[in-house]
């Protein structure tokens, strides 16, 4: 895995903290219940696995370059 | 039906070309807005939700709404703000010339240096794991969390969702400030090499809506 495609892969957990769980609430047709953000959380888990893989082997940067 | 990306004054500079955005004006406020297009959620889904609202943030000041709202059409819009427009217009005031940064700490638990320890067993160990993995939280909460919100307008601890994670944060820090907060989190770096700090953003201000 590319250090560009892990760094994604970092900020899309910092993504999914903000948007699915940030933001103004709005009263409306909510298209996301909070049972599918878990899903969402479940089907991206994978994903996030394997960041942890890459930062076993040392695979990250040390810090902040993805700022 | 129509998609919410965000609040923001009104007048504001022109939309961003980067989706058919328009913009619901009332009370001083406007939410932007674009026709319903996903319904599935997928990495990609979300990226360009976050595109749309970087391209906002770019040229002014903003409260991102959660992601997945809908209404019916702009009618609804402007209800929506006419309802609540004081709550929100003090939201956007508290977040104005601000950006949201994400620093997640990582590390090993105190007293758990061998990363293939197997998982407790007895209640002694079970009780022993505790005590060091609240003893890795609070040294991560004292050398990272408290210097770093220190120098952020607001701070906001976030849940924390993996074993190895000491710290999950988000700071509001001024636009001007966001490069001094970045040789920050370099600095508390080399000074905790043990932990590894990983730093995003800005992001528009979603942790600090006010919800």
């Amino acid at each position: 895995m590319s250090n560009a495609i892990v760094e994604r892969e970092v900020a899309l957990i910092d993504l999914l903290d903000r948007l699915l769980g940030g933001g103004v609430v709005i009263a409306g047709d909510i298209t996301l219940a909070a049972a599918d953000v878990d899903l969402v959380y479940v089907s991206l888990r994978a994903l996030i696995a394997s960041v942890a893989t890459a930062e076993e082997k040392g695979m990250l940067p040390r810090m902040g370059s993805a700022l | 039906m129509i998609d919410l990306f965000a609040i923001t004054d009104d007048p504001a500079p022109p939309l961003p070309t980067v989706a058919p955005l328009s913009a619901v004006a009332s009370h001083g406020l406007a939410l932007v807005c674009a026709p319903a297009a996903h319904v599935e959620v997928s990495p990609e889904v979300l990226w360009r939700h976050e595109e749309v609202v970087e391209a906002l943030m770019e040229d002014r000041d903003l409260l991102p709404v959660r992601f997945g709202t809908r209404l019916d059409d702009e009618t609804a819009a402007a209800r929506a703000l006419g309802e609540r427009h004081e709550e929100l217009a003090s939201a956007l005031d508290r977040v104005r010339g601000a950006v949201e940064l994400s620093v997640r700490v990582l590390g090993e638990r105190s007293g758990e240096a061998d990363a293939d320890l197997p998982d407790p067993v007895t209640g002694a160990e079970y009780l022993r794991a505790k005590a060091a993995s609240a003893a890795g939280e609070r040294s991560a909460v004292r050398s990272v969390h408290e210097p770093l919100a220190a120098r952020a307008r607001d701070s906001k601890r976030l849940a924390a969702r993996d074993r190895h994670e000491l710290l999950r944060a988000a700071y509001l820090v001024d636009r001007s400030a966001v490069e001094p907060f970045a040789e920050q989190v370099s600095r508390l770096q080399h000074a905790n090499p043990r932990l590894r700090l990983l730093c995003t953003g800005p992001w528009p201000p979603y942790s600090f809506t006010g919800e």
